[in-house]
């Protein structure tokens, strides 16, 4: 099972070990933006759309 | 917006009086993606909203955090809920930017939380909000609401515990506007603004009236030291919102950071991250050091505080507190060129611009504030605490980014005063004349006055006033700042000449709102009737001011505000919730929506009935009874024949003053929670359109369905006949200290007429005459019927032309047609001719 942690989009967050961001980077009609959301490093990933292996 | 088809160079663009394509020439390349990047998050019209969608994880993750919380204190409950919220919350960094945070999820999307009755109503009845697929939404919707119907919010547990025959009537839409919780917010900015001290020292301060109270709690029982737990529960809820406030920023460094080192190639870019997430990491926790610390101080705190709780105003005065970061960055240090600060103050604009109030807002907001989010009235200029000028090159920087950026939302005020230098007055002008609709122009001597006067305001305290709202002068003081000023004391005032003509009754609603003052068709003299009207404003501006009065005292208790209490001095030094009135010298006022109405119908009975008695109260009453259909020659008698306010003309104006003098006296009566005056304000946003619907036909010669006067003073629409002195020398004679609180008047100046340097002498002239009559405010739109008609017929390339309504401006484009018309209807006065 693929887990957050495992991918490129994963960032650690060094004062909240087993967290990280989730950084994405995002296109709209707009613009261009980077979102980020907190994620736990176990958390599972089979179903994200956006996983990649690091 | 697609670049135009013109060739044309700038000037072109200027001489043809197209100052939004010149302003996206001229501007930066930056400012001009940032500026078209925003997803507007005001209405169109009446219409739901933009083209952004709710989303509704935020409600679950509210929900999941209140169910973790529930068994605590409320302010912590809040408090702590808030702070996991904000930890959890999505956050996003626009590309080019500089100055970050947001209110919203992404850029085109509104978090929905799920709690409070107006905002779920919304969801409700607009399911074009919400996000595909539809069923899957409704149905996460109903599982939502279900939970807070069983729990109770803070909205319904207000109302619960208010009157509810006041609430039913205040409910029926009829004649008020605005919600019980939440409103036009205020800011205690000299506690948090001037540099002495941030986050992480209030925190200090906190920590040390914690540790006091605690030592004081574990000696000798006595009654003195049971206040103290309840203190210590409100000061750790403080604590907690401001920490979490700090995190938050912190979140953003870090994002910037990540981006800077991972996914930015261009090294310019790179470095702008990285000072970004300096800026961050330095702000709100300590002092801003720099213009641009200052400026995503001020943000942070302001995305903050309306992620606790919506806030449908923006008091702020950017000249004053970043004036002297911007001097030491520009001028003695030069640490950043004028191009680079105007950037920064561009995107500063912008970022307010992005900023919603609540998406799924009902029909009252969306109607009465067509094209905007919210009131973001920013006061400029004016005196410093000693009453020297205050205006300074961050006050010129400000005008020429607006020109730059042209957002309807935020606009400015300009606290006028002798003292204002040519520079200054002449940008304001080039502000005006680029058709933005601001600043409006304030009278500030006039109005510290007026503020020492009703709320009591030592005058050191009053002349540090911003705008709550879109008009009323607040202290951001101690004991000045009002935290808040519920919406719900909006008075749909035609209602009183219409209740006087129909004994309390409402026809609309088929309610019997106000007191039976007798049968109208029976008055035989005009004192009668001034009696009865006298008794329905009383009876009006009671209950509005009861709701408020109420929901200010009980607002601690259920829906506590942690972080505005952490960043307010009042709040923090003595461990209440800053909604609690206790050591605040209120600010109160009613707004009185659809106010010169009551004047001019007034005059209209007393000349053509009692005093000419060409008419009689029978006569009238059956023509109103059919909205004076088959009356025509009868109305239009009741039009032209009756004098009408702003003409100069003393009948119609003495009923103005006579009216105003009634509404001073018992505003003296109606006291606030902090026992001072409610004093009325007359403007109207675009209520004048809200309500036309709803109010009856009226003795001065308006049908139900037509707008309603559009300013609180201002003449109605091509009703002032005796040019701009007459129309200044009626609003003179109101006593502008002690008649109210203040008056909002509208005109329209011609551009073609004031062009050039003669141009700004004759509009100079004008001001010097308003201010001469001591007039408190006046605000311009200065955009002519050709390019007004012709953005209704061809929208789409007049997207971006800027009207002001009636205290604030939007796109012309996106008011309603009724709207539109209303505006071009206004007369456009030649002045100096």
């Amino acid at each position: 099972m693929p887990i957050c942690e495992e991918c490129k989009s994963f960032f650690p967050i060094e004062e909240e070990p087993g967290k990280g961001d989730c950084v994405q980077k995002c296109v709209d009609a707009r613009q261009t933006y980077f979102t980020a959301r907190v994620v736990s490093a176990d958390h599972d990933a089979s179903r994200c759309d956006t996983f990649q292996k690091s | 917006m697609a670049e135009p088809a013109l060739k044309s160079d700038i000037k072109d663009f200027e001489d043809k009086g197209q100052w939004w394509w010149a302003a996206e020439k001229k501007r930066s390349k930056r400012l001009d993606y940032l500026r078209k990047a925003v997803w507007r998050k005001g209405s169109t019209g009446g219409a739901p909203i933009s083209p952004i969608k709710l989303d509704l994880e935020p409600a679950f993750r509210w929900i999941e955090f209140y169910k973790q919380f529930k068994c605590e204190p409320q302010p912590l409950r809040t408090a702590k809920i808030m702070a996991a919220m904000w930890e959890t919350d999505p956050i996003y960094i626009v590309d080019k930017s500089q100055i970050v945070g947001s209110k919203t999820p992404t850029p085109s999307t509104e978090g929905w939380e799920g709690a409070g009755g107006m905002a779920n109503a919304a969801v409700y009845n607009y399911p074009e909000i919400l996000p595909e697929p539809m069923e899957e939404a409704l149905r996460k919707v109903h599982e939502v609401g279900q939970f807070w119907d069983a729990e109770g919010d803070g909205m319904s547990r207000l109302i619960s515990m208010a009157d509810p025959e006041d609430i039913a009537k205040f409910q029926s839409g009829a004649i008020a506007w605005g919600s019980l919780i939440g409103g036009y917010s205020g800011k205690n900015y000299e506690y948090f603004m001037t540099g002495k001290r941030a986050f992480e020292d209030i925190i200090e301060e906190i920590d040390q009236y914690i540790a006091e109270a605690e030592e004081k709690t574990q000696g000798v029982s006595n009654p003195d030291m049971l206040p103290l737990y309840q203190k210590i529960i409100n000061w750790e809820a403080m604590k907690i919102s401001l920490e979490a406030g700090i995190k938050l920023a912190g979140r953003y460094a870090r994002l910037a950071r990540i981006i800077a080192e991972n996914f930015e190639t261009d090294p310019g870019r790179r470095e702008e991250l990285l000072r970004v997430s300096e800026t961050c990491r330095r702000v709100p926790a300590r002092p801003p050091r720099n213009l641009q610390e200052s400026l995503q101080y001020d943000h942070f705190i302001q995305v903050m505080a309306r992620k606790e709780q919506p806030e449908g105003a923006w008091p702020a005065r950017p000249d004053y507190y970043h004036g002297p970061y911007y001097d030491r960055d520009v001028n003695i240090e030069k640490n950043i060129t004028k191009e680079e600060a105007l950037d920064l103050i561009g995107e500063f604009l912008i970022r307010a611009y992005d900023m919603p109030v609540v998406l799924a807002m009902g029909k009252w907001v969306r109607e009465g504030l067509q094209g905007i989010a919210g009131t973001w009235v920013w006061t400029l200029g004016g005196v410093d605490q000693h009453g020297d000028d205050a205006c300074n090159d961050m006050t010129i920087a400000l005008m020429q980014a607006a020109r730059l950026v042209r957002t309807p939302n935020p606009t400015f005020a300009f606290r006028w005063h002798p003292k204002v230098k040519d520079n200054v007055m002449r940008e304001i002008f080039e502000c005006i004349r680029h058709g933005l609709g601001y600043p409006a122009m304030r009278n500030d001597p006039i109005l510290i006055a007026n503020a020492m006067h009703w709320h009591r305001h030592p005058i050191e305290e009053a002349r540090t006033w911003v705008h709550q709202a879109c008009m009323s002068p607040c202290p951001t003081t101690k004991h000045g700042t009002q935290p808040m000023r519920m919406a719900s004391a909006t008075a749909n005032c035609a209602k009183i000449i219409e209740y006087t003509l129909w004994n309390g009754y409402d026809h609309v609603v088929n309610m019997q709102m106000g007191p039976r003052t007798g049968d109208a068709r029976n008055f035989t003299d005009f004192e009668q009737v001034f009696a009865a009207w006298v008794k329905q404003m009383e009876w009006l501006f009671s209950l509005l001011t009861r709701t408020v009065n109420f929901a200010r005292y009980v607002q601690s208790d259920v829906a506590p505000r942690p972080f505005l209490s952490g960043i307010s001095q009042r709040a923090v030094d003595a461990g209440i919730d800053v909604m609690r009135p206790d050591g605040e010298r209120g600010n109160a006022w009613i707004t009185a929506f659809t106010w010169v109405e009551n004047p001019d119908s007034l005059t209209a009975i007393k000349k053509l009935i009692f005093d000419d008695a060409k008419y009689t109260m029978n006569q009238l009453m059956d023509a109103l009874e059919t909205n004076w259909d088959g009356y025509e020659e009868m109305r239009l008698d009741f039009v032209n024949q009756a004098p009408k306010w702003g003409n100069d003309d003393d009948d119609a104006d003495n009923m103005m003053l006579r009216c105003l003098k009634e509404c001073a006296r018992f505003s003296r009566e109606l006291k606030d929670p902090s026992g001072n005056s409610w004093p009325i304000l007359p403007e109207n946003v675009s209520g004048n359109i809200h309500y036309s619907s709803i109010v009856r036909a009226l003795p001065n010669g308006r049908r139900q369905g037509d707008a309603l006067y559009d300013g609180g003073i201002s003449p109605g629409p091509g009703l002032d006949k005796k040019g701009p002195t007459a129309v200044l020398k009626s609003c003179g004679k109101i006593d502008h200290i002690t008649d109210g609180r203040a008056f909002l008047l509208n005109q329209r100046l011609s551009p073609t007429q004031l062009q050039g340097e003669k141009g700004y002498q004759l509009w100079r002239a004008y001001m010097k005459t308003w201010a001469d009559l001591g007039i408190d405010h006046v605000q311009f739109n200065m955009v002519s019927d050709e390019t007004l008609r012709a953005a209704q017929k061809d929208p789409e390339k007049y997207s971006e032309v800027i009207v002001r309504v009636a205290g604030y401006s939007a796109h012309f484009v996106d008011i309603s047609r009724k709207t539109q018309d209303n505006i071009i209807q206004r007369t456009v006065q030649g002045i100096g001719s």
